[in-house]
């Protein structure tokens, strides 16, 4: 083997490429090995160490997100001592703040007196509302994990939400640091970073502002990344909870001519949330502040659906038929009375690039003058 | 083994391993014993009264103190370890809390990110295996113990190589972060002149980074040179936290780094000072030695700009000896004065016809001046320069950029010998410098009063001397000549304090100044001195951090009239006895990342001018390099 670059990991051989960590190499032979802080397309911080694994020649384990595979490595993936301390990992982080939800394994006593207090908290008075969503949750109950070992630690910060989009609830931060990595390396907005140590920890703005006051520009990546209840969309707290299910429908979204794919969230045919399409582009999961959070134009009463014809100062419904033949009879006679060039037709960023063609084509070919233009150049 | 109740020091390296009993340290500062210790590689205690579970009460509290939180295990146990330790020695400790403390002891020093969290449950394991019955005792009696006397202090092997112990794993951080301008905040606590020094420090905390024993040192030199480079490009006002400004005013010889240093902690401090200043301008060596291809001008003049922001004030061209005397000083008001006169004349070569004043002589550091103010020293068209050390690099390099077409180094042992920095070596070969090893010259040569060459011998090596280099012996009748019509010997420079001083003050036989090693105080009180002056030619960092320390004394001096080291000098004389960078240390796998090379002028290029030949780190390599740092902190506490 020597200077191959070859890894054992339990006991097999894998081929791994130069820059790979264990836990690339690993998963890609389809290892599961369990992550909370990594994030794709991020540098790994190492920060939970839910991804550790045993290392021969190492004292102690090591992250395997954050651990470069070298020639000769032999790793463990899943001994007692490895299984051990992830189980660990978890209780701490549970028992780090309010997770008021049911991989809360405390007797029943206790229980009680942790909800109760819980909820007695701003804004918790129900269960956390990333339940079901809460990566968390999901190892917690994987890993079989008992959390009567340590005492709930009390409320640190309280609750953020003062801003329109999202809600910053610290009681339930289990500071993985995902949403500093999504915010600074994959929006590059640089708007958030951990400060204060220790059992102090928390993320702040510059100043420790809150979000509205700092650079961020609730583009929401990071409530995309927090694998928790910490960073919610504040209109998911509007929602009362229902048991009509909820539809994922992906789509393009509409607003600008990039393309991001999306999915909408519907229940009960209303969008009630969108979220950024992970692994495919152009967007890779990030939106910005008008795709992820500008979607309630959809069901608002106001929004135009049918055509109307002003007459008399005042508007009427009228048929596509009557408002198109209007259109067309009312150009052409300004067409032959005034020009063509007395006319101007200025499209949009937020239709395809096909209809934004033909808008063209309609100015140059059918009404015959150059004045076409794009919102997106004002 | 004196006094030794137990040990587990060191038994952490391959654990369980042998623990140390011999050479521990047993001292703690004058006359006072070191009655336990707890550190990162386990613990001893000497004094059988130190009440164990006092002292890891403390220790647990220290560890909790520094855990910076980034990591689950370490930020969420440790300060649960120090809760219970605190419950015990309240009186309100449970049955299970020694359980608990084990098993989260156990996990964190298993899973956590840095050594805070990977050393600091160790020492804590010790004394519960070492000292059960007492902590059980404790936990039954329920009586409150109380607190004794520790002192403690955070290190890291780079920390404890640094002459002035910048917290590196701590800057390196936020660069990581891309918090700049706190990085730099931290760098000015301990340096006052970061863009200067991370373009030219010798590095010794490269030499001692654990990092380096898995695959390349961090590149900590660039990365303060990037974190200062930052603040100029974007144009940001550094802050300042000056107190209130005292009256008493302090006077500083020589504005070198340990004149600049001194004035500018003790600016900080409040304290005004004079800076008297031989030369038109300042940085001492710094300007008059480093050629500006290694360090700009520019960068050093603006890190002075902010010394006299801090609080000093420069008058040039006073020579002190000569044209006013310390007494002068006193008398003034000055209220105490710090000695920072650096090493200023070159050694004697020890060859016949130095002493004869042939035209195209020169010594290495009056070359340097004379290029660094802008003179054409000498004239010539092949130049021997003698020497090995970096002065020396410094002359050949900079002979060939004002316009010297053959240039020579000569020194008498090989390149392996060579004290100069590789990187300097390598880049003079790059740039086409011709060295000649192992050669020894013994007469200069001169025709019509103007040098013509040098009679050599050529050497070989033979037995290691004092400083563990082979010794070259000359090889009998081997005698040559090496045509030349310029010379530059540049192998040292002397201390001359003697004509600094008042008649009186304590020196050593080679002329420097005797300085306390902790307060650098002199034997006259009033009087301290640091930098080349009290050493012999040095290094930057060492003089700045003398210039530091010195501010912090005389400050106390002022204060207090007394002037006398505290517990947290003797804990760093403690643990540097102690030494915290293992070369032995295995580690647990082999890196997979090299450090980025920062960019430089291809040597056609740069020997045609004196352009800075590095530029610094980009945004992206700073922060991968950051990446890299294993952050070694490491907690020591003694009981004294
Ligand atoms: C050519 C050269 C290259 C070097 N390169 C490096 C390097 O790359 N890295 C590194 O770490 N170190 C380097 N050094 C060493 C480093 O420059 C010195 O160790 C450091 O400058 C010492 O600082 P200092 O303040 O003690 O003395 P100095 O820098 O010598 O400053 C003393 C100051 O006092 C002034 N002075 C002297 N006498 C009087 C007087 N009687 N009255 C008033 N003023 C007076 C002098 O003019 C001078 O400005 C180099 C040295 C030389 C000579
Ligand atoms: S807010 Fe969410 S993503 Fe950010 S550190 Fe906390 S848990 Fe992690
Ligand atoms: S100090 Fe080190 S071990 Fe402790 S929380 Fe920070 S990264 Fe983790
Ligand atoms: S890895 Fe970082 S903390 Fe460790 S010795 Fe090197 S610079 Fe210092
Ligand atoms: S996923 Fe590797 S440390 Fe968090």
């Amino acid at each position: 083997m020597g200077s191959e670059n070859v890894i054992v990991i339990d006991g097999q051989e894998f081929f791994f490429s130069a820059g790979e960590t264990i836990l690339q190499v690993a998963q890609r032979n389809g290892f599961d090995i369990p992550t909370l802080c990594y994030l794709k397309g991020a540098s790994p911080t190492g920060a939970c160490r839910i991804c550790v694994v045993e290392l021969e020649g190492s004292q102690n384990l090591v992250a395997s997100c954050a651990t470069p595979a070298a020639p000769g490595m032999v790793v463990r993936t899943e001994t007692p001592r490895v299984i051990n301390s992830r189980r660990t990992s978890l209780e701490v982080l549970l028992a780090s703040g309010q997770h008021n939800c049911l991989a809360q394994d405390l007797s029943m006593d206790s229980w009680t007196d942790f909800q109760v207090k819980s909820m007695a908290a701003k804004g918790h008075d129900d269960l956390c509302p990333a339940y079901g969503e809460c990566r968390l949750q999901d190892l917690a109950v994987q890993y079989q994990v008992k959390t009567n070992h340590f005492t709930p630690a009390d409320v640190s910060y309280p609750i953020e939400d003062v801003n329109p989009f999202i809600v910053r609830d610290f009681s339930r931060c289990i500071l993985c640091g995902r949403c500093v990595q999504a915010c600074n390396e994959i929006q590059v907005n640089n708007a958030i970073s951990f400060d204060y140590r220790g059992s102090k920890s928390k993320i702040v703005t510059e100043g420790d502002l809150p979000l509205k006051d700092s650079i961020c520009v609730f583009c929401g990546e990071c409530v995309q990344a927090c694998p928790v209840g910490a960073l919610i969309p504040k209109k998911d707290l509007l929602l009362e909870r229902s048991s009509n299910e909820t539809r994922k429908i992906r789509t393009t979204c509409s607003y600008c001519g990039v393309g991001c794919q999306l999915y909408l969230h519907v229940r009960n045919n209303k969008v009630v949330k969108v979220t950024g399409v992970e692994d495919v582009g152009p967007n890779f999961g990030s939106l910005c502040v008008k795709g992820r959070f500008g979607y309630d134009f959809i069901n608002d009463p106001e929004r135009l659906k049918i055509p109307l014809i002003k007459e008399n100062g005042k508007f009427r419904e009228a048929s596509w038929d009557e408002a198109l033949n209007l259109i067309a009879e009312k150009l052409t006679r300004i067409k032959k009375e005034s020009g063509p060039d007395s006319i101007m037709v200025l499209s949009s960023a937020r239709i395809t690039n096909e209809e934004n063609y033909l808008a063209q084509k309609f100015a140059r070919a059918v009404i015959g003058t150059n004045n076409i233009d794009h919102c997106a150049r004002l | 083994m004196e006094n030794l109740v137990f040990s587990t020091w060191g038994n952490w390296k391959d654990s369980p391993g042998p623990a140390q009993t011999d050479n521990l340290p047993a001292q703690f500062g004058q006359g006072k014993p070191l009655r336990a210790f707890m550190g990162w590689d386990g613990m001893f205690v000497r004094d059988a009264s130190v009440n164990i579970v006092d002292m890891t009460r403390e220790y647990a509290a220290q560890a909790a103190n520094q855990s910076c939180g980034h990591c689950s295990p370490c930020r969420e146990c440790t300060y649960r370890m120090k809760e219970i330790l605190e419950r015990i020695c309240e009186g309100q400790g449970a049955e299970d809390d020694l359980d608990m403390l084990e098993y989260m002891a156990r996990y964190v020093m298993d899973s956590s990110y840095c050594d805070i969290g990977l050393t600091s449950p160790r020492p804590i394991l010790d004394a519960i295996e070492h000292g059960r019955d007492d902590f059980l005792r404790a936990i039954q009696e329920k009586k409150p113990i109380p607190r004794g006397n520790y002192v403690a202090k955070v290190t890291a092997p780079c920390i404890n190589a640094c002459p002035s112990h910048l917290d590196i794993p701590g800057y390196v951080e936020k660069i990581h972060l891309g918090r700049w301008d706190e990085a730099l905040e931290i760098i000015r606590q301990d340096c006052c002149l970061p863009g200067t020094i991370g373009r030219v420090c010798v590095r010794p905390c490269e030499f001692n980074c654990r990092r380096g024993l898995m695959d390349e040192p961090i590149a900590i030199k660039a990365l303060k040179r990037f974190a200062a480079d930052q603040e100029l490009i974007r144009g940001v006002e550094p802050g300042f936290s000056t107190t209130e400004t005292k009256e008493d005013k302090v006077a500083i010889i020589g504005a070198g780094p340990a004149g600049l240093a001194c004035a500018y902690h003790l600016g900080i401090k409040g304290y005004k000072t004079t800076i008297f200043e031989a030369l038109p301008e300042p940085g001492g060596m710094a300007k008059s030695g480093i050629p500006d291809y290694r360090l700009p001008p520019d960068i050093l003049n603006y890190e002075v700009s902010l010394v006299e922001k801090a609080g000093a004030e420069i008058r040039y061209g006073v020579n002190v000896g000569k044209d006013i005397t310390i007494e002068d000083l006193t008398e003034k008001g000055y209220k105490a004065v710090f000695v920072g006169v650096g090493a200023p004349e070159a050694s004697s070569m020890r060859c016949e016809g130095e002493d004869a004043g042939y035209e195209r002589f020169m010594t290495g550091i009056d070359f340097l001046r004379e290029i660094a103010f802008g003179r054409r020293p000498i004239e010539g068209k092949k130049i021997a320069v003698i020497g090995g050390g970096n002065v020396a690099m410094d002359c050949v390099r900079c002979a060939l950029r004002i316009g010297f077409d053959d240039v020579n180094l000569i020194y008498r042992r090989t390149e392996a010998e060579m004290p100069a920095d590789p990187v300097e070596i390598e880049e003079a070969k790059e740039e086409g410098i011709k060295f000649n090893f192992l050669v020894q010259p013994i007469k200069i040569l001169a025709e019509n009063g103007k040098v013509s060459g040098l009679e050599c011998l050529k050497m070989e090596l033979g037995e290691p001397d004092d400083s563990g280099r082979r010794r070259p012996v000359p090889i009998e009748g081997s005698n040559f000549i090496i045509e030349c019509d310029a010379m530059v010997p540049a192998i040292g420079q002397v201390v001359v304090v003697d004509r600094v001083v008042p008649e009186g003050t304590e020196l050593t036989r080679r002329k420097t100044l005797v300085v306390d090693k902790i307060t650098f105080q002199s034997s006259q009180p009033n009087v301290f001195g640091g930098g080349d002056c009290i050493t012999g030619p040095a290094t930057l960092i060492g003089a700045l951090a003398a210039g530091k320390n010195a501010a912090r004394f005389i400050a106390r001096y002022l204060e207090t009239g007394e002037c006398r080291p505290e517990d947290t000098d003797w804990m760093e004389k403690t643990i540097s006895d102690l030494g915290v960078y293992d070369k032995e240390e295995t580690m647990p796998f082999v890196g997979q990342t090299r450090r980025p090379r920062q960019a430089a002028l291809d040597p056609s290029v740069r020997i045609k001018s004196f352009k800075e030949v590095e530029s610094g780190f980009s945004r992206a390599d700073a922060f991968k390099e950051a990446s890299r740092c294993l952050r070694c902190y490491r907690i020591g506490l003694a009981a004294v």
